[in-house]
């Protein structure tokens, strides 16, 4: 039951690609500096150029007109058939960030940019969020499969987001059969604890 | 008493024999030992304190509560998640109360390498006793297997693989099986409700939401107590501030609030050079059917057939290094885990309920690093490389033959290959390095450790034996950041067993502080 020869072989050669990479991601290792630089010189986009918070009648609390228009697209991508509202996402997506801070929200910042606007290496010449749902969903899966790490870790760190986001909703436990907590359904007394004073 | 920290809006300034910065294995434990042998204790958490009224068992309520950063901690390339908690108990509010004594061999290595010769088994031995009987440690109950603990049990038996049932802290556990998001019942013995309440009826204060964040010294350099700052529960941006002196500070934060502390308070070249987190990947089963792969607890069995590393003739790597823990999650973070997009996403969350899922703990000889990034914020480096990586890929091939031994349709491999196999044909030939690069698929550490190490070794370790550090007297490390490396099981016990030891050895050398 070992591991076979050819992967030892492989590790020893490191001809796996990926795990030669010595590149990280985002801020704290120089391909994130990369990253963080690049999305600063794209522009912010307005509400005229991406108008989805606005038509969602959505007061945004730290996420652009145009990042919540990416994790919007990213969510409508991602989810097939899930009983919620891509938009539902996208703002959950906001309100987290809002409270998490650095340096997670940096980092989603500049993941949303670079999906935005590196279409060209996926091939594409339209910006992400002019794919039609397909084709976005095409172009994701370069990522997720890249040589680069720093592409597969934006694109784990998108997807993680937008899935946890989904499926926490409680209208996805008709197609989850996830019956809830007990405390939802049950009430079952906490043994009694005494803490003393509680100031 | 505990202080609800969140609320202050004035100024604290307290004294103690000893001030204990953690809440959690290492610092409940020592600090209860401490209590009840007539110390004055001040404890500080950054987290705050829950009850089991609090637990919604509602797992995006648990994240943002009491989870690290809100559960969105991760290595700086964001190919580790990094699983920890902020809260008035530590770490013990959402384990899953697996306790396992450290094995022989990793106490011999670290009585070898490291000088820590009060680590045998004998030494250890009532310490291990008074806490397992404090936590109520015993075999887990044939009730609490739920139909994932039974497969991976039947797989393992079928291939004569070995395995057992988990010693697990709890007391009448009624099986809800959402234990990793705080007990809502206090069956789960964690510190919050064992070791705090003691320490609080024997005069002890607990501050909660309150920020340790600078060690005061004298001038001779002694450790004479702490500063810091009382924060919003919520947002963590700090209001009052306070100051406890004390001629003993001991360190508990674990071994990422530990290491930040020291990082921003000292210029140890020690701290942060090694970070252990027995990296965890996942594994996935389709049994084809409805499973009851929630109720119950989540880990009720343990795979140790592969703990230690085998060598073939040429010395060369030839499998091992890792425990398999059973392992179930909610939807939302079974979402993240199962990987895959669009409707293969949607249909693998359809069949949520007919899966059996392993974790694994490695046991890795490369750990990473913690370290301040040039805008001051704590960060985390590690790389599962080496021979590490290949420990992942043997444990990925032997969860798949243990699910297919235990009749399961398809095994994924949750990776962005989509990779799914079927028999030991695709074991071996679909399951290699490539799934088990960085972010090629979710995986996660939990049990972390190593940060500011035990050692006699004034170069390689921060604390001599006793957990008093080597340059800065009256400061001591008394949790997962003082280990000197993995344990190769679920640490815990370990840290609380440590932390007892070091309480003991205060105790008996110092007699009541300042007395």
């Amino acid at each position: 039951m070992a591991s076979s020869t050819r992967d030892n072989d492989a590790q020893r050669r490191g001809t796996e690609p990926l795990l030669i990479s010595r590149r990280g991601f985002l801020r704290g290792t120089a391909g994130g500096a990369t990253a963080i630089a690049v999305v600063a010189v794209l522009p912010a986009g307005c509400s005229a150029g991406y108008p989805q918070a606005a038509s969602d009648g959505v007061t945004l609390r730290t996420l652009t007109p145009k990042e919540y228009a990416v994790a919007r697209a990213a969510a409508e991508a991602f989810l097939a058939d899930v009983p919620v509202q891509p938009s539902a996402v996208a703002q959950g997506i906001d309100a987290e960030l809002a409270i998490a801070g650095d340096p997670m929200r940096t980092d989603m910042k500049t993941v949303l940019g670079l999906i935005e606007h590196l279409t060209l290496l996926g091939g594409r010449t339209r910006r992400f969020t002019a794919l039609e749902p397909a084709a976005r969903l095409a172009y994701l899966d370069t990522w997720a499969r890249s040589r680069f790490n720093l592409r597969r870790g934006a694109y784990q760190a998108l997807r993680g987001f937008v899935v946890y986001f989904a499926w926490t909703h409680p209208e996805t436990r008709s197609l989850t059969g996830f019956a809830g907590a007990w405390p939802e359904r049950f009430a079952i007394p906490a043994y009694p604890v005494d803490y003393g004073e509680i100031a | 008493v505990i202080i609800q920290g969140t609320d202050r809006r004035e100024p604290v300034r307290d004294s103690a024999d000893v001030v204990i910065v953690g809440t959690g294995s290492g610092g409940g434990t020592l600090g209860a030992y401490l209590a009840e042998r007539g110390w004055a204790v001040v404890m500080v958490e950054a987290g705050g304190f829950f009850r089991a009224e609090d637990f919604t068992q509602r797992e995006e309520d648990a994240m943002a509560d009491f989870n690290g950063r809100r559960g969105l901690d991760s290595t700086t390339d964001n190919a580790l998640f990094l699983n920890y908690a902020e809260a008035v108990g530590g770490c013990t509010v959402h384990y899953w109360g697996d306790s396992i004594r450290a094995p022989h061999d990793r106490l011999d290595q670290w009585r070898t390498m490291h000088g820590l010769d009060w680590m045998t088994p004998h030494d250890l031995e009532p310490h291990y006793t008074a806490i397992e009987s404090e936590l109520g440690v015993h075999i887990t109950e044939e009730k609490l297997f739920n139909e994932n603990n039974r497969l991976v049990r039947a797989g393992c038996e079928a291939l004569g693989v070995h395995g057992e049932a988990v010693p697990t802290a709890r007391v009448d556990c009624i099986g809800c099986g959402w234990t990793q998001f705080g007990c809502a019942y206090n069956r789960k013995s964690s510190q919050h409700i064992t070791t705090i309440p003691r320490i609080s009826k024997s005069g002890g204060r607990i501050y909660a939401d309150a920020r340790a964040e600078t060690l005061l010294r004298s001038p001779d350099g002694r450790a004479t107590g702490i500063e810091g700052h009382f924060v919003d529960r919520q947002t963590k941006q700090p209001h009052a501030a306070f100051r406890i002196d004390a001629p003993i500070v001991v360190l508990a934060g674990g071994a990422l609030g530990t290491a930040e502390f020291l990082l921003r308070n000292t210029q140890d070249r020690v701290v942060g050079r090694r970070f252990y987190v027995n990296p965890h990947y996942f594994v996935w089963a389709d049994f084809g059917r409805q499973i009851d792969n929630v109720g119950g607890i989540p880990c009720a069995y343990v795979v140790h057939e592969w703990r230690q590393v085998r060598r073939d003739a040429r010395g060369e790597y030839a499998g091992g290094g890792y425990i398999m823990l059973s392992n179930h999650q909610s939807p939302g973070i079974a979402a993240v885990m199962l990987g895959g997009a669009g409707k293969t996403s949607t249909e693998r969350m359809r069949a949520w309920r007919h899966f059996g899922s392993v974790m694994s703990v490695i046991d890795e000889d490369h750990p990473g690093r913690v370290f301040l990034g040039d805008d001051g914020i704590r960060r985390t480096e590690f790389r599962v490389r080496g021979v590490d990586a290949l420990k992942a890929v043997d444990f990925l091939q032997n969860a798949s033959r243990i699910f297919l031994a235990a009749g399961a349709r398809e095994v994924i491999i949750p990776d962005v290959y989509g990779t799914v196999v079927r028999n030991e044909n695709d074991v071996r030939t679909r399951i290699g390095l490539r799934s088990v690069q960085p972010n090629a698929q979710f995986a996660a550490g939990s049990h972390l450790l190593g940060t500011a190490p035990m050692g006699t070794d004034a170069a390689d370790s921060f604390a001599g034996p006793t957990g008093e550090a080597h340059r800065i007297p009256g400061l001591y490390v008394a949790d997962g950041a003082a280990l000197p490396g993995s344990v190769s099981v679920d640490p815990s016990l370990t840290i609380m067993v440590a932390a007892r030891w070091i309480a003991a050895g205060l105790h008996e050398r110092q007699g009541r502080a300042g007395s």
